[in-house]
């Protein structure tokens, strides 16, 4: 490879910057609510946005906040002033990190603003349902809580039914707090967009296809924050088609995201926010790119069962059900293996993230499926996402050695 | 009214005779393996030093982890109410009582009697405890009594994160590898010391003044740390290391 | 003691307990939870038997839970795979927290029960779909069992079970009244063999052994020792004997609990009339809440106070087992209500096997010499 090669590759991404404004933009937004008289939802990040943008309510993601706590590295200090407050250290660190900064208005932005109501969908854990609970008596407002049945081996006709039923109380709900009706066009509308921005957005994790790889997963966790955020806009849809094109212009390029891209690895889990960086060099350091990753690709996994586009809200339920992380491990295999196969790994790195017991506990038996069907191998390092107090960096090291050892062996 | 305490603590035995308001001695050894004959042993030995006969007192009242072990006791009191008690001795101003010893720490609020109002121990694991300090002495190589002061002269602590002691002895390690003072490195380790202890602080809420006892508050250093952390003062009596002890012959008056 | 051998017996040794039932033909299913509808399992002629975590170490059971679940979850799954739970038909997993929803998975794949079923109960229970969920579930359940198990369960099978069931709690329920009024009539380790043993038992014996039980306790003259302590014990499981035993040589005396393997297990009957499956169905959605599932925001705090006021109790002590997130987030409120009202209270994380009994005396001993 030449010099000129290696200059090409590894560049900045156009679409950071936009990407920088657009959520400055929406948090000012959702924090000057107050004045413009929008309300303000909490909503946790696999909840049902759609029908909140149908109704111009500002949806409000704690855990994207909380990712953005971590990315500062002010995790540490709100999970100690929440075990402060009685929350365990072994709690969830977006929850503890969230439920202290309510209390000192403290992280990178001053804190959330207000809620009005809170919206929980329980398909990514039980811990949202009660972090939730805490909040909804600290601020002392509605609490809606989407139940989505955990689909262990198929989602059943009963929980079919039940969630029907609940997203009708959704609407009854959101119409009492503001008072008016929602308009049914107006949600179609926001659902079609919806689904537009996920494809958008499958579309452009897709192009890590291509060897090598225009982004990392690195980039993915960057680029997701407007999929949980404002998924339902024509922001969300400009932006991703604009960031597709960077992709697709990169791969004609021949423009990789790492300098030298020699092996290609799947990421597992949420990201370690605090590490981001150290992260991403020390495995480019290895010409090691985390081509793809379970996490991000959640956003878009209800297009498997979005049946009846012309109808969004009675088909969302199935989609919002069953996410990734409210179905059982053997079904996750089968996912993990379709990305392996899918992206051409050579490994497997999986963040066990003590923070999300969803997401890491059955990790070890999905770490052995792939041993077994795919025989590559894989490294699991060990953290809370936002509290960097548990995370050991020269163990994590050690780990990581290793494993890019393996995998060079193998070759 | 002459009374003993004796505190059979995970590392150190500790004894103080009481006359009425007056502490006539105290004394201080290592538990060793046999919690019974460290209490007869550092009792006779203290009588010894007094020059004062078994029978002379009264009352005896024991404490800390061996305190089952002290048969020839008349009662057996848990050390986190003798500090208090003895804290409340020293001071009947103290309101918070922090006491760090070698496998726990503890934080006791009193009410303006003396008696405690709420407490908070470590779990187990040795995160802000006078173990964690040992391991990371041993790490640096350096002598334990020397932290104190030497962590005084540092300009700027070393961030150590993590909580678990023995992620923080690899972090400690590493900052040696790379050079950094051992000044700073050791001030990081008692501010990591005193935001373990500080948490568990506010978690009983810190009212002030704030004493605090047993053998690390001889550590100028987590002291500081601590008192930074907390936003507060932090009263430390000569009588730090024997507080229990003293607590439990403060307790022997009143049985 | 020895008059309640039988349930010291079956506490204390489950697995000849068991496997004694298993001789005599009796097919057995294992639960976790208190949300477990054993009413239908028992209809359906099978025992359930609540399952503990094992006495032994764990190891087998790390090579697929992470260190940071919980004993309970950890110990189970390792006595299944170590083939201690061998005399099991199968198991049932209700809709429990995070941790249990995945140890159902990992169950499911690495061990070989002839008979498995997720219960997916509902997590909010305060509205009338989820009401019409439950029953939808259950009925699902029975099915699946039907099928399953090859047996058929009637309405008469099911409103006998009710019958059974419904004994047993009030009879708990009775004996923990007695114990409120008289706490000298029978010891915290009395209690916890009854309590559990009641979870293992033969459910038919139990319903007639417990009334006896009762006429034995109501003989006793209660003493007039008023020194001790009043406590309520709050979390999620006690498998603990020794902790009755440590708080009463402390000088305390647990007079009531809110504990999945205490009141909550018991409190609430189920409803004689009508559907029965529509009766078991609100039985679970009125019963006391666990912290995993949703009510109201205040819900477990009002109760707590509530039964601190009834029975008079002098302090609360949580017994919180490590890991255990649904209930690590509650604390803090519960704890600002004690606060409220005054009520001292003391938090103590417990893991299987306990901690050093010396800590938990201090921590006990110091909490009894505040109240």
């Amino acid at each position: 490879m030449t010099d000129t090669d290696k200059e090409k590759h590894g560049k900045k991404m156009q679409s950071d910057g936009k990407m920088q404004k657009i959520m400055t933009g929406y948090y000012i937004d959702a924090k000057t609510a107050g004045e413009t008289g929008k309300k303000v939802a909490w909503i946790t990040s696999g909840g049902p946005v759609e029908p909140l943008i149908a109704m111009d309510i500002i949806p409000v993601y704690p855990e994207n906040h909380g990712a953005m706590i971590g990315a500062s590295k002010m995790g540490a200090d709100l999970c100690q002033k929440a075990e402060e407050m009685g929350y365990s250290g072994d709690l969830c660190s977006y929850a503890r990190a969230d439920i202290a900064c309510s209390v000192v208005d403290g992280g990178p932005i001053g804190g959330l603003p207000r809620p009005d109501m809170l919206v929980c969908c329980n398909n990514i854990c039980g811990t949202v349902m009660k972090w939730y609970e805490v909040q909804a008596r600290y601020y002392n407002v509605p609490l809606f809580i989407l139940d989505t049945p955990f689909s262990h081996t198929k989602y059943t006709d009963e929980a079919k039914r039940y969630v029907q039923r609940q997203v009708e109380e959704y609407v009854t709900f959101l119409e009492g707090v503001c008072k008016k009706r929602l308009d049914r066009d107006r949600m179609e509308e926001v659902g079609r967009l919806s689904v537009e921005a996920q494809r958008l957005w499958q579309a452009v994790l897709d192009t890590a296809m291509n060897k090598p790889s225009p982004m990392t997963c690195f980039d993915a966790f960057f680029h997701l924050a407007l999929i949980v955020t404002l998924r339902g806009t024509q922001t969300a849809v400009d932006y991703y088609r604009s960031l597709l094109e960077e992709m697709e212009q990169r791969v004609a390029d021949g423009i990789g995201a790492i300098p030298n891209e020699k092996y290609r690895l799947l990421w597992d889990n949420l990201p370690i926010w605090y590490r981001l960086k150290w992260l991403s060099q020390k495995f480019a350091a290895h010409d090691a790119c985390l081509v793809a990753d379970t996490y991000t690709s959640a956003w878009c996994m209800s297009l498997r069962y979005m049946t009846d586009e012309g109808n969004f809200l009675d088909s969302m339920g199935e989609g919002y059900a069953r996410a990734y992380l409210n179905i059982g491990v053997d079904e996750m295999i089968k996912i993990v293996l379709e990305m392996v196969d899918k992206y051409d790994v050579d490994g497997f790195v999986m963040h066990s993230n003590r923070s999300c017991k969803p997401y890491s506990l059955g990790q070890y038996d999905i770490q052995r499926a792939v041993q077994k069907e795919r025989g590559i191998p894989s490294v699991i390092i060990e953290s809370h996402m936002v509290d960097e107090r548990s995370f050991s960096e020269s163990q994590t090291e050690t780990r990581i050695d290793a494993f890019m050892e393996m995998i060079g062996q193998k070759r | 009214m002459i009374t003993a305490g004796i505190d059979i603590g995970s590392i150190t035995a500790k004894a103080v005779v009481l006359s009425d308001d007056r502490m006539l001695g105290s004394k201080v050894a290592f538990s060793g393996y046999n919690a019974q004959q460290a209490g007869k042993g550092i009792f006779d030995d203290l009588l010894k030093e007094l020059e004062m006969d078994a029978s002379s007192i009264e009352k005896i009242v024991s404490t800390g982890y061996g305190r089952n072990s002290v048969t020839f006791a008349d009662k057996a009191i848990t050390e986190i109410i003798c500090h208090g008690a003895g804290a409340y001795y020293l001071n009947p101003e103290v309101r918070t009582v922090i006491d760090v010893g070698g496998q726990d720490s503890k934080v006791l609020t009193i009410h303006s009697n003396g008696t405690v109002k709420d407490f908070a121990m470590n779990d187990k694991c040795a995160a802000g405890t006078g173990r964690f300090l040992e391991v990371m002495a041993r790490a640096m190589e350096s002598d334990l009594d020397d932290f104190g002061p030497l962590s005084l002269r540092s300009g700027s602590p070393s961030k150590i994160s993590s909580i678990c002691t023995v992620f923080a002895e690899s972090e400690v390690i590493s900052l040696i590898a790379k050079g950094e003072s051992r000044e700073n490195i050791i001030a990081g380790i008692h501010e990591s010391v005193a935001s373990r202890i500080s948490s568990m602080a506010r978690r009983v809420g810190v009212k002030e003044p704030v004493m605090m006892t047993g053998g690390v508050a001889r550590n100028i250093g987590v002291v500081r740390a601590l008192e930074r952390a907390l936003g507060v003062s932090i009263e430390v009596s000569e009588f730090a290391q024997v507080n229990g002890a003293l607590g439990a012959a403060v307790m022997a008056v009143n049985l | 003691m020895e008059k309640l051998s039988d349930f010291y017996e079956a506490a204390l040794d489950t697995e000849k307990y068991i496997r004694n039932l298993k001789v005599k033909g009796k097919r057995i299913m294992g639960y976790m939870c208190s949300y477990t509808p054993e009413e239908i399992i028992l209809a359906a002629g099978i025992h359930p038997l609540r399952l503990f975590s094992t006495k032994g170490t764990i190891s087998l059971a790390d090579a697929h839970l992470q260190a940071y679940s919980c004993s309970l979850a950890r110990g189970v799954l390792e006595d299944a795979l170590a083939g201690r739970l061998d005399f099991l038909d199968g198991a049932v997993f209700p809709h429990t927290c995070d941790t249990i929803q995945r140890l159902s998975d990992i169950w499911r794949l690495n061990t070989r029960f002839a008979f498995f079923a997720d219960v997916v109960l509902p997590v909010k229970l305060d509205t009338e779909s989820a009401r019409q969920y439950m029953e939808d579930v259950l009925r699902k359940f029975k099915g699946d069992l039907e099928v399953g198990m090859d047996v058929r369960i009637t309405d008469a099978a099911l409103k006998q079970s009710i019958d059974t069931y419904n004994r047993i709690r009030s009879s708990l329920n009775t004996i923990y009244e007695l114990r409120s009024a008289n706490p000298d009539i029978l010891t915290g380790s009395d209690l916890y063999a009854i309590v559990k043993g009641s979870m293992i038992m033969d459910r038919e014996y139990l319903a007639k052994r417990l009334p006896e039980v009762i006429e034995m306790f109501k003989e006793r003259t209660p003493s007039t020792d008023t020194e001790k302590k009043r406590i309520i014990l709050t979390g999620s499981i006690c498998d603990q004997p020794d902790i009755y035993t440590v708080f009463e040589k402390a000088g305390g005396v647990v007079v009531w609990d809110d504990l999945c393997t205490g009141s909550r297990y018991f409190e609430g009957l189920v409803g004689t009339g009508g559907d029965p499956i529509a009766s078991i169905a609100n039985r679970y959605i009125e019963r006391p809440v666990c912290p995993a599932k949703h009510t109201s925001n205040t819900a477990r705090g009002e109760r707590l106070l509530e039964a601190v006021r009834k029975h008079n109790a002098q302090g609360v002590v949580f017994l919180l087992m490590k890991f255990c997130d649904p209930h690590d987030f509650d604390y803090p409120y519960l704890k600002e209500f004690l606060d409220r009202d005054n009520i001292p209270s003391m938090l103590l994380q417990i893991e299987d096997p306990l901690q050093s009994e010396g800590q938990l005396l201090t921590r006990f001993e110091t909490f009894i010499h505040m109240l």
